[in-house]
């Protein structure tokens, strides 16, 4: 597989150096085209509306403006969408902390009746998947229970939607430390629950922090969820809800400025934690899609 | 709180049930029962209570207020729907171009990333970027850089002579389907390369060492070696973009609606409308939603059945 390498000091013939310069050619073209969508509406946030409306090729602003932002901000309910994407998603990243790490540790070391049963239904609703329409129950129980007025009905059953894998990393993790460490800890006096809290839960430190990220972006991501419930309900909806429905609301056309802002600003954050936390990210994706 | 009792293997009989009790405690079988509560809790709630939902309006005609039996009505329009049964073209159509274009994509930029060169950290990081933006938004940026008066690519393709008119790329029939494919290409294709580099890493670096000393050449060594020795990794992989691209419907969502004409209406999508409404259709017709998602969840499975009937006979030719 080593077509080439780079750290190499042999003498390269040259074929070799021609096939190397044109898969890094290829290289570099895939990530302009990966990085232009998000360089594009970021800059574009700063262009005047008047520039984006006609147009044209420029990725840069001619004159760069921040009103946009303000406008968005104070105008268009973003300071409240903001407010919300981070509820949501720092209540979903908290809801699955707990559930996962509980329930990951108890499937991996208590044996117990109906243990296969409740495992076999987890790995069951992962590919069981009716769509759309299993958010209509789910909507009309919480207007039943008078929980769609707050985002905590869409914290729980978007954790709850996401948990199985968050459960099977933290499981996996598990099975790799060794049974002893419990062992000793209730030979020194702690119930089940306390060797959890006070041993298990420092070990579980680094799957904590992928499952963490990854539910937080499931969070801060969510759409369709919080379109739903949300739908007659303008103060509680996240930027992506926020966003996306300026672009359908009709005068979309006028505030091309509002929505290209509006974007920039659900893109910015989730993309700085991406940026000092990309190994974590990628290391927990690979862990719960092929080995869970 | 009795069953989680009976776990106890060794206990001796006759004894009483506080007896009983305090033995559970001491084991901490109530701990193993509270810590195991809430995701049991949510299970049943957010995956299990829907499932079953489904069910019972099968048969019925309910607009989220009001609901009639109405027998078999439900399944005889779902017979006579084009629009589902093109829906369910497009599903077809749309996950194998996707699929066409990302697995094989995705592969090449695993296997160039295995190389190791330098700076291949930054760009497993680039290409992997567009799967942690939500797709609604990406979406929505997509349909800025589309967009047939004002969008970028129309200025640019015009500015290099390549087109004379602008192009409505998400409102024309011809176009509409391609450009929500490259939106799907786009945001996917980081995420099964990660996949496949999960693969490589498992294959043991003597061998290529081997194939080389043998005078294979890099594309010799990618079709000898490389890929049969991922197969059983492509096969989970593949599994995962095929249900995967058959559920897409959120970026269909954003970018055209299901429009032109229905042109890139997908099974999930055209049922997410029946159930909550759309602009060309006001009233949920809920009850036909169900059954028109049940079927579309039989399709996904029969898919899947086929899928892995086929890799398994693949298996015993090669």
């Amino acid at each position: 597989m080593k077509i080439f390498k780079s750290q190499d000091t042999a003498v390269y013939s040259t074929k070799t150096k021609i096939v190397r310069f044109f898969l890094l050619l290829f290289m570099i073209i895939v990530a302009i085209l990966t990085l232009y969508p998000v360089i594009y509406v970021v800059c574009g946030s700063f262009k005047k509306n008047a520039e984006l409306l006609t147009g044209g090729t420029n990725i840069f602003p001619e004159t760069w403006t921040i009103d946009n932002f303000i406008q968005a901000w104070n105008q268009a309910d973003f300071a409240t969408y903001t407010m919300n994407s981070i509820f949501l998603a720092s209540g979903i990243m908290l809801v699955s902390l707990i559930t996962s790490s509980m329930a990951g540790y108890v499937f991996a070391r208590r044996k117990f009746p109906g243990k296969e049963l409740i495992y076999g239904l987890f790995v069951a609703f992962m590919f069981i998947n009716v769509g759309s329409v299993s958010l209509r129950p789910l909507f009309e129980l919480a207007i039943k229970l008078n929980l769609n007025t707050s985002l905590w009905s869409v914290i729980f059953i978007s954790a709850g939607g996401g948990q199985a894998t968050y459960i099977f990393l933290v499981r996996g993790y598990m099975n790799s430390i060794p049974k002893e460490l419990d062992e000793a800890a209730k030979i020194d006096g702690c119930s089940f629950f306390q060797t959890f809290y006070m041993i298990i839960l420092p070990v579980l430190k680094p799957i904590l922090a992928t499952v963490a990220l990854l539910s937080f972006r499931g969070g801060w991501n969510e759409y369709i969820l919080p379109l739903v419930f949300t739908m007659t309900n303008k103060a509680k909806r996240p930027l992506t809800v926020g966003v996306t429905m300026l672009k359908n609301a009709g005068d979309g056309a006028a505030a091309w400025n509002i929505m290209f802002a509006g974007a920039t600003i659900a893109i910015i954050p989730i993309l700085m934690i991406y940026i000092f936390t990309s190994r974590y990210f990628i290391k927990g994706l690979t862990a719960g899609a092929v080995k869970g | 709180m009795k069953k989680t009792n009976q776990i106890i293997t060794d206990r001796p009989k006759n004894l009483s049930i506080w007896e009983k009790l305090k033995r559970a405690g001491a084991k901490g079988d109530f701990a193993v029962f509270f810590m195991l509560l809430p995701s049991v809790f949510m299970l049943c709630v957010v995956s299990i209570y829907p499932f079953i939902w489904v069910f019972r309006y099968v048969c019925y005609d309910y607009n989220g207020m009001t609901s009639y039996y109405t027998g078999a009505h439900n399944f005889m329009r779902m017979l006579g729907d084009t629009t589902f049964w093109q829906s369910v073209g497009h599903t077809f159509e749309y996950a194998a171009l996707k699929l066409v274009f990302i697995v094989p994509l995705s592969l090449i930029m695993a296997v160039l990333m295995n190389q190791k060169l330098k700076g291949s950290g930054l760009f497993r990081g680039i290409y992997f970027m567009p799967t942690i933006i939500s797709s609604a938004v990406s979406s929505m940026v997509f349909a800025f850089i589309f967009a047939a008066y004002n969008g970028i690519l129309n200025a640019i393709l015009r500015s290099l002579g390549i087109i004379e008119q602008n192009i409505n790329w998400l409102g024309d029939k011809s176009t509409a389907m391609w450009t929500v494919i490259i939106v799907a290409i786009w945001g996917g294709f980081g995420n099964y390369m990660i996949y496949f580099m999960s693969g490589l890493s498992s294959v043991p670096e003597d061998v290529y060492e081997s194939a080389k000393i043998d005078g294979a050449n890099g594309i010799q060594t990618f079709f000898r070696i490389t890929l049969p020795l991922l197969s059983p990794m492509l096969k989970v992989i593949l599994m995962l973009a095929i249900t995967g691209a058959f559920k897409d419907y959120e970026s269909i969502m954003v970018l055209t609606q299901g429009g032109p004409n229905n042109r890139t209406q997908v099974m999930f999508l055209y049922i997410y409308q029946l159930i909550f409404g759309s602009s060309n259709l006001s009233t949920p017709q809920i009850g036909y939603g169900t059954v028109l998602s049940l079927v579309a969840a039989l399709i996904v499975g029969i898919v899947t059945a086929v899928y892995l009937f086929l890799s398994r006979k693949l298996d015993d030719v090669v």
